[in-house]
């Protein structure tokens, strides 16, 4: 069974940059949050999932338990953070599999209006293949869309947390936006 | 990865650049530069085409978010929940969605809101619960806080609950829009506590109170949503409370799933009229997890202050003062709230309105503020007067500190002294405070006697140590404990060894020896102030002290009966060079009234009322100098009773009177030893009738507060005398007999105060017709009074007596049955 310790020895090594422990890194953590997440979830809009009030909250308290409230690398632990959000949301997906015409499980594609019917949002699944992809092209900008859109870090939380100038994120979160909206639109340039 | 996306990665940079450059241009401007620097034409394709998805908002079918918001998922919006008719859907939140709902009861519409609970937010125990706790809910009966009526399951098995609907705005929103200012912000906020306060008294929390669940209605009736939900809806197992707080509003404790109280309620209070006030919430715009980590961390919010200037950057003065205002105590109130520590918080919410209620009288509050000099400036703002003696304290130590401290700016720049300064004085005011003691000091004298006994602790330099305590002496002087004063003053003494302590040693050497006058030990004074004088002269010592010691020696030497021209010469070049050296005004004040008593005292009454009037003309509109001016009118009064002046001097007199009646009371013995004077005054101005009802009236005020144990008996002779004028003989007896009784043990049987005794007793005998009684009583007046009679009051004094020694001889012989 999963120990405070090897989650922080491997939580140590990730921050080193070994991507090859997030896998066990997950086999550790993630059980018990995906039972908080599943106990939460019983089919309610999965937009829940990522209100301030909700899943995000009990992820980052069992991983700052988890961690010992070690906040020596921020960085590190929000985008850990972010990622396991990530994987929490598309597993529910995937296990609540609608059709897509039932308009599939959507989140929102600007945080703040997380919660709310306004504004762009897109099915999970297809967000969460457009950042594989664009994890290939710009790692750093996959991690800042995943603070904001998993996480629900505020902009100035973003370029606080990755050490960029607010007016940089506002930059490139913009690009990164245009970019993933037409990947999901399936918006194959004319020419 | 697609054929775009691998495309993209080979100009990732570049279509970057590309993007941004072109990125809020028209499309023209897009063209020319896209032409002008882009030869690959896929490329320029690739950065129209993101061009045209960033502008993208939600006009595509594929962004659009279907609303799946809780009871509505199966896609058709009911009409009706259990008894209740849907009106319209007044919102929805994390918790569920909000309808405004209508009910038929007796034939009367009665309209609710009804909410819907997301299934996440309770849990199947839900309703069962609502009924059994039904009973303490209706036990929270109160106008502020909405009622709970109704709870029960949709057809579908949703939990919902119904309560009273109020039409009204968050109490943020509705404090912007009416443009309330902070006052009335707060003043508004003090229902809300009240709501909280009572909800406790029943054992009741909200642990979800934010702007949003305090509404005030269009009445202006503040109401409380939602009391006695959240602890329902905290749901078994596996979810806490944190699923059903407001990040942005909760306590610490709660979102970090700890142990909640009516603390929790203390701390939301505290976000929530943080908002209120500066617009924003405690920790501006956060996300959920960073403010997870900040209560992980134990952080807490920046200061009210620093927040509102961001927050409101409108330059208006309203603004400038609000600003202000949040600058201070309501700081203070907001920071107590906010502590990550829920014992560190008010107790209650009770303790926390009782605060505010505080602020808004102006009193200090309870909240231990974060720096020192805080409370003394509260408590001299409210006490401006009564604190003149402790400032005096500081005026010696450094005149800087004493500006600082009434406000004004001079402040602190020599700032190591003046934190250990400002320490030492916080700490005394705060042993005055009963806030803070359970003991605290009740008078001036223990509270400088604690500042003496404090002082060593603070002030390392021996130079101020030595200044800070005769500070601290001459209060206790001013203040009437000479005993104190005496035994700060030897410490004073005893610290000042070497040439560089000589000006305190004079100092001390000086106020000992008007201590042993008062006293009348009259001797030792004379030596001390001897000694100071020969110091003085022999060592360099500051202008200030060598001015003060001659003011002081001559005064004294002419005060007590050694008068010398000289001393009158002395005073007078004090005088001057006070004035040319821009001495402290105190003391260019203290050696202008010497010169001008003393010139009274050699009989230069010309000189004496010009230095008095323009003493009064200094201390004109000087709020700190009532007692000055009251003074020097006293003065003024005196001599022109001395010269035979009195109608001139009877407004004086009252000026006098009242003046030291406002600055030290009615019952000080400033106030009342112009009474009787002022009472000699209305006697010879013809108007004894007033004479013996400002000295009757005074009498009593007198007994209380100086009696038996005054050296200042003259009241009792003065009225004995107006008693006599106005034929009240009986009653002018005993009072001449009781103050020859009280002069007994003190004076010489020969002093003139016995000789105006005797004849006081003389003219009340006279009046009764006890003449052979009388005549000893005459005879002993005018022999004693014959030798005082230099002045023209004294003259006329002794012509009065012997008028009655007339009247007591004359009749002598028909007084035989007199039973005195």
């Amino acid at each position: 069974m999963s120990s405070d310790g090897d989650v922080t020895l491997l939580l140590r090594r990730w921050s080193d940059g070994d991507a090859a422990v997030l896998d066990p890194l997950f086999a550790l953590v993630y059980p018990r949050l995906r039972q908080i997440a599943g106990a939460l979830f019983r089919g309610e809009s999965p937009a829940t999932l990522l209100q301030p009030t909700g899943v995000v909250n009990e992820l980052f308290l069992k991983l700052a338990e988890q961690r010992r409230l070690q906040f020596t690398d921020r960085e590190h632990f929000f985008s850990l953070g972010s990622l396991l959000m990530r994987r929490i949301i598309v597993d529910a997906a995937r296990a609540e599999r609608r059709d897509k015409r039932d308009g599939g499980i959507r989140i929102p594609l600007d945080p703040e209006t997380a919660g709310t019917t306004v504004g762009p949002s897109a099915d999970v699944l297809d967000i969460d293949r457009a950042l594989e992809e664009l994890e290939l092209i710009d790692a750093r900008k996959t991690r800042m869309v995943e603070l904001r859109l998993f996480l629900g870090a505020t902009a100035e939380e973003t370029a606080d947390l990755l050490k960029m100038s607010k007016a940089t994120v506002d930059r490139d979160l913009r690009f990164a936006r245009a970019w993933l909206i037409e990947r999901l639109a399936g918006g194959a340039p004319a020419g | 990865m697609d054929k775009h996306a691998s495309d993209d990665a080979s100009h990732w940079a570049e279509l970057q650049r590309l993007f941004h450059r072109c990125d809020g241009l028209d499309d023209t401007a897009i063209e020319a530069l896209l032409a002008n620097e882009v030869a690959d034409l896929g490329l320029r394709e690739r950065v129209r085409s993101l061009l045209r998805s960033a502008r993208c908002v939600t006009s595509d079918p594929a962004f659009t978010t279907p609303d799946t918001s809780a009871g509505e998922a199966a896609g058709f919006s009911p009409v009706s929940i259990g008894p209740y008719r849907l009106l319209e859907k007044l919102g929805s939140g994390g918790v569920g969605t909000v309808y405004l709902v209508e009910r038929i009861l007796a034939e009367t519409k009665v309209r609710a809101a009804l909410k819907v609970l997301a299934p996440h937010a309770v849990d199947a125990s839900f309703v069962e619960r609502f009924h059994r706790e039904r009973r303490l809910l209706a036990s929270l009966d109160h106008p502020n806080i909405t009622r709970l009526f109704d709870a029960g399951t949709t057809e579908d098995g949703q939990p919902y609950i119904v309560m009273e609907y109020v039409d009204g705005l968050p109490i943020d929103r509705y404090c912007d829009e009416g443009q309330l200012d902070i006052e009335s912000r707060v003043r508004l906020f003090l229902t809300v506590c009240d709501a909280v306060s009572a909800a406790h008294r029943g054992l009741i929390v909200h642990l979800d109170l934010k702007p949003s669940n305090v509404l005030v209605a269009k009445s202006g009736i503040v109401k409380l949503l939602d009391f006695g939900t959240s602890k329902w809806t905290q749901a078994n197992g596996e979810s806490t409370a944190t699923l059903v707080a407001t990040p942005a509003f909760a306590s610490p404790e709660q979102l970090l799933n700890r142990p909640v109280s009516t603390a929790s309620d203390v701390y939301a209070l505290g976000a929530t009229l943080y908002k209120i006030l500066c617009g924003r919430a405690p920790f501006g715009n956060i996300s959920g997890v960073v403010r997870m980590e900040k209560a992980l961390r134990g952080l807490e919010p920046e200061s009210l202050a620093r927040a509102a200037a961001d927050a409101r950057p409108r330059a208006d003065r309203a603004a400038r003062r609000a600003h202000q205002e949040l600058r201070g105590d309501l700081s203070t109130i907001l920071e107590t709230c906010l502590r990550s520590n829920p014992r560190e918080r008010y107790s209650s919410a009770e303790a926390l309105r009782d605060d505010l209620e505080r602020y808004l009288s102006h009193q200090p509050i309870k909240a231990r503020p974060q720096t020192t000099g805080y409370r003394m400036r509260k408590f001299i703002d409210r006490h401006r007067v009564a604190l003149v003696v402790a400032v005096l304290v500081v005026a010696v130590s450094g005149a800087s500190l004493a500006d600082a401290w009434v406000g004004q700016a001079r402040a602190l720049r020599e700032a190591d002294r003046a934190v250990r300064m400002q320490n030492f004085m916080h700490r005394l005011f705060r042993m005055a405070n009963p806030d803070y003691t359970a003991k605290p000091v009740a008078t001036v004298a223990q509270f400088l006697r604690a500042g003496v006994r404090n002082l060593p602790a603070y002030i390392q330099d021996p130079a101020d140590l030595r200044a800070a305590m005769l500070g601290l002496a001459e209060s206790m002087y001013e203040s009437g404990d000479t005993d104190d004063a005496r035994a700060a003053l030897r410490q004073v003494l005893a610290l000042s060894h070497g040439s560089a302590a000589i000006g305190s040693r004079v100092e001390a050497e000086i106020y000992l020896a008007v201590i042993d006058f008062d006293r009348n030990e009259v001797p030792a004074g004379r030596a001390l102030s001897a000694e100071a004088f020969r110091l003085a002269h022999a060592y360099p010592v500051s202008s200030r002290v060598r001015i003060l010691t001659d003011v002081y020696y001559a005064f004294n030497e002419d005060n007590n009966g050694y008068i010398k021209p000289g001393n009158l010469a002395l005073l007078r070049k004090s005088a001057h060079a006070a004035i040319a050296d821009h001495l402290p005004r105190n003391d260019q004040d203290l050696a202008l009234l010497d010169y001008a008593a003393d010139a009274d005292m050699q009989g230069h009454v010309a000189t004496a009322t010009r230095i008095f009037s323009l003493l009064r003309q200094r201390y004109r509109d000087d709020p700190l100098a009532l007692c000055d001016r009251a003074n020097v009118n006293g003065w003024l009064a005196w001599i022109d009773n001395q010269s035979g002046r009195i109608s001139e001097s009877l407004p004086l007199f009252r000026e006098a009177y009242d003046g030291y009646v406002q600055c030290q009371g009615p019952a000080s013995a400033e106030a009342l030893e112009e009474v009787p004077y002022w009472g000699d005054a209305l006697i010879r101005a013809g108007r004894p009738a007033e004479a013996v009802k400002l000295l009757e009236g005074a009498l009593p005020t007198w007994r209380r507060a100086l009696g038996d144990r005054s050296d200042q008996v003259e009241i009792l002779y003065y009225l004995s005398r107006a008693y006599s004028a106005v034929g009240r003989y009986r009653d002018a007896q005993p009072l001449a007999e009781e103050f020859l009784k009280s002069l007994r043990n003190r004076l010489a049987p020969g002093s003139r105060m016995f000789g105006l005794g005797q004849m006081a007793l003389a003219q009340a005998l006279v009046g009764e017709k006890c003449y052979a009684a009388a005549r000893p009583h005459a005879v002993l007046a005018v022999r004693i009074l014959a030798k005082s009679a230099a002045s023209a009051y004294g003259l006329h004094v002794e012509r009065e007596a012997q008028a009655i020694l007339r009247g007591a001889a004359t009749t002598a012989g028909l007084s035989s049955g007199c039973s005195s």
